[in-house]
């Protein structure tokens, strides 16, 4: 037991120091920051005791405002103020497009994969605002708690595609925050209800958010939240509502031309006032007064509730499919979760509820339940509560194909299939000598690659020619838990490989987020290295923690000489971790990750036959 | 000591090897290796670990998928027995089969005509899912008998049944969205 001895000096870690881990709730119109403190959970407010920022960001020449100061330019500034950029992420320009030309920006069109938003500020793309939004919830997280934040939990649609996630996951990366867990908000949502304590059961989370719409179906029992299937539009939400009443008003007061920028925000905010009053009361009152209309006009519920009906009847649909899909009949289901501020509109509860056949639960602020949840889940992840039961079991929702002859994508991973995943399909050539193969990677339920999103593009190549079909190329796709992929391609014959994270089409490069991190910092390369050197350090220290508790929980499963090997190779990377060199400190990690590879599949073992053991004695139990 | 990513399916979710799978205790036993293996439960070791935990919980995932699967676990239990499907284009040579295939998607073909196609897509459906199940019996019935050559026929039927299946469910999700 020599080897537990060993300690650094000044640097040990107590085992049960309470780790600080926040839950982010990155939304269309708001985003939220909570932390669970002292067992208890709760959303954190700013200053004034606001709790929601705005996720609007308002771009100067020298520096950027977020939050309610920057929303209340959101009419005054349009070019320059961003709002509900969560519909642009991973998007390409001609997505956008689809989106309605209702959109103020003025979008650069140039061949960069990612469009960029003209600001006075300079160009910026949906990744980079998400970004300044993330770090105003980090500096508001730091200066409530008093600490730094060891992870973060980041809520995501459960809709999101790869290229959405890949893109939610930078932005916090660019915003310095350490990603735990990119979390589906209805999950989230589950969670904070705490309704896996007492309740087994089938459970549906409806979340109409301001520009998304999710609908999952979750199986709960003893702590695990089993995703069965999931649905939704990553373009639908409560902004539609204000669009539609918009385009009413815009009848009513017989105006035809294009409205210019500042009228349609004029006309979105007059709207969702107007929606937001309709909540309470039955008649709204609106009054237009811009250069180009007066008008003064009335809406009552029941019209309001005609204009949104066939966007419910979207989010129907979307249910339906997904109770299909989850081989779930709407009576199977015990309690419907409200998630999203657009759940506030009465029209929508009451659909909701004749749809599912039961009382909607509204008791959490819609608002901040999915916060709630992320916090709850990073507080367990992050360490704080080993003896936690609860586990969340995601899916993907969007099948993962590639594309083969004809332009046909051929699905390799199904959409609804538990995560992480991986799953390899043998592919072959269709010309005499051909030695390379373009793999073009697309996501989505349609049979035309055309009709899917395109994630990514690599090749294999440099395998030997043979006669077309005689090549064996197996391409494998690894899906993640926070559902994002990596593809990798082999030609079987020759051993030839080639691999790709994928980073989707219309994603930021590795060296654009690089830059734009060294962009941020006063003394780029001075700082570039003392971060490398401190990310080694850091990931140094997890290793030989992580090491030490291994041992010390599974010391018998070491053979002698084992013992011997990883005791010197971690000697090394302790000797290394002091010193300056972030390459020698990763070849050092390397090296005992190398001596302890045995050690640590023989623990994923032992861990697998404990669970399985815990079986046998409790069937023994109730058989007897 | 047994190596959970190279062992067998039915062993790892420690059930018996045969095509008859209680999908509860499955379902239970899932969840159970879940507890242990899921990358959530590493969220604080090293890389190395995390990966680790990630190839263990994806061959569970997938071993879930192959034992829930009418299909997938017919094939897999040929394959304990060394009988490999290798590309998807192994195809029966029954005749009378084929014909009875043909004559189904002929009426799939035309049911958009029918007056009620949801209720001639639930009762086609259903025969789909009895003619399953009677295949899955001569599969089990050909692999206990070790006739593994009658077995693969009963894996080649099958595929042709489940792949109309999913194109009947298909199609009645496509008319149920138009309808709506």
């Amino acid at each position: 037991m020599a080897l537990l001895q060993i300690s650094e000096p000044g640097q040990s870690t107590a085992p049960h120091q309470h780790r600080l881990a926040v839950g982010i709730d990155l939304g269309t119109t708001n985003s939220l920051v909570a932390s669970v403190r002292s067992g208890d959970v709760q959303t954190l407010p700013d200053e004034d005791g606001s709790h929601l920022l705005s996720s609007v960001v308002r771009y100067h020449e020298d520096g950027v405002e977020v939050g309610a100061v920057a929303a209340q330019h959101a009419i005054t500034d349009p070019m320059n103020t961003i709002v509900s950029v969560k519909r642009f992420m991973g998007r390409g320009i001609s997505d956008l497009r689809l989106l309605g030309n209702k959109l103020p920006y003025h979008f650069i069109d140039e061949d960069k994969a990612v469009p960029r938003i003209h600001t006075r500020g300079g160009d910026v793309s949906a990744t980079e605002v998400s970004a300044e939004i993330l770090k105003a919830l980090k500096r508001r997280a730091v200066k409530t708690l008093g600490e730094e934040i060891q992870g973060a939990v980041i809520t995501v649609p459960a809709y999101f595609d790869e290229a959405q996630r890949q893109a939610t996951k930078d932005a916090a990366t660019l915003a310095g925050l350490n990603v735990l867990r990119l979390l589906n908000e209805p999950t989230a949502a589950a969670v904070a209800y705490g309704l896996d304590s007492g309740q087994e059961g089938v459970i549906a989370v409806y979340d109409l958010g301001g520009g998304t719409f999710d609908i999952s179906i979750l199986r709960l029992n003893q702590g695990v939240f089993e995703v069965l299937a999931t649905g939704g539009d990553s373009a639908l939400g409560g902004d539609d509502f204000d669009h539609v009443i918009a385009e009413w008003i815009l009848q009513q007061a017989d105006y035809e031309a294009d409205p210019e920028p500042q009228l349609v925000r004029l006309l979105m905010h007059a709207s969702r006032n107007a929606k937001e009053t309709l909540s309470e009361q039955t008649e709204a009152d609106i009054l237009i007064d811009a250069d180009e209309i007066q008008w003064h006009g009335s809406l009552s519920r029941d019209q309001m509730d005609a204009l949104i009906e066939p966007l419910i009847r979207k989010t129907l649909m979307s249910c339906r499919r997904a109770l299909r899909d989850a081989e779930i009949g709407n009576q199977d289901i015990i309690e419907i979760v409200m998630v999203g501020g657009s759940t506030r509109v009465p029209h929508v509860r009451n659909k909701v509820g004749e749809f599912f056949e039961c009382e909607p639960l509204v008791s959490i602020d819609p608002d901040r339940v999915v916060a709630i949840g992320a916090a709850l889940q990073a507080d367990v992840l992050v360490g704080n509560k080993t003896d936690e039961d609860m586990l969340l079991l995601d899916i993907i929702p969007l099948s993962l194909g590639i594309e083969t002859m004809g332009g046909l994508s051929e699905k390799i991973i199904h959409r609804n299939t538990p995560i992480p995943v991986s799953r390899a399909q043998d592919f072959t050539t269709y010309k005499d000598g051909q030695t390379a193969m373009a793999v073009h990677v697309v996501q989505g339920e349609r049979e035309l690659v055309s009709d899917c999103r395109s994630l990514a593009h690599f090749e294999l190549r440099g395998f030997p020619p043979q006669v077309a079909g005689a090549p064996r190329i197996r391409v494998t796709f690894q899906v993640d838990a926070d559902g994002l992929l990596s593809v990798h391609a082999r030609e079987e014959n020759s051993g030839t490989e080639a691999s790709v994270d994928v980073k989707p089409s219309y994603g930021l490069t590795d060296e654009e987020i690089e830059s734009m991190l060294r962009a941020s910092m006063d003394h780029a390369q001075e700082d570039m290295l003392a971060r490398t050197l401190r990310e080694e350090q850091v990931e140094a220290e997890r290793v030989v923690e992580a090491l030490d508790s291994a041992i010390k929980a599974d010391a018998a499963l070491l053979t002698d000489d084992e013992r011997r090997l990883i005791s010197e190779t971690r000697d090394r990377l302790i000797a290394a971790r002091v010193g300056d060199d972030p390459g020698l400190i990763k070849k050092a990690i390397t090296e005992l990750e190398a001596a302890c590879e045995d050690f640590v599949a023989r623990r994923m073992n032992t861990s697998i036959r404990k669970a399985m053991k815990g079986h046998s004695v409790d069937e023994y139990a109730t058989e007897d | 000591m047994t190596d959970a990513l190279s062992t067998n399916y039915f062993k790892l979710f420690e059930i018996p090897v045969s095509y008859d799978v209680d999908l509860d205790q499955v379902q239970h036993r899932y969840r159970d290796l879940q507890k242990a293996v899921h990358p959530d439960k590493y969220a604080n070791a090293s890389s190395q670990e995390r990966r680790i935990s990630m190839q263990h919980t994806s061959l569970i995932n997938q071993a879930l998928h192959t034992l829930k699967h009418p299909v997938e676990r017919a094939m897999y239990l040929l394959q304990l027995k060394d009988v490999v499907f290798t590309m998807d284009n192994e195809t029966t040579m029954d005749a009378a089969f084929l014909m009875e295939q043909m004559e189904m998607r002929e009426k799939l073909e035309a049911v958009r005509e029918q007056n009620d196609p949801l209720a001639e897509l639930d009762s086609m459906s259903a025969d789909v899912k009895s003619n399953m199940n009677n295949m899955a019996d001569e599969f089990k019935r050909a692999y206990a008998s070790d006739d593994l050559d009658d077995a693969r026929e009963a894996v080649r039927k099958l595929q042709f049944l489940n792949k109309a299946k999913n194109e009947i469910d298909e199609l009645a999700a496509s008319i149920e969205d138009e309808i709506i």
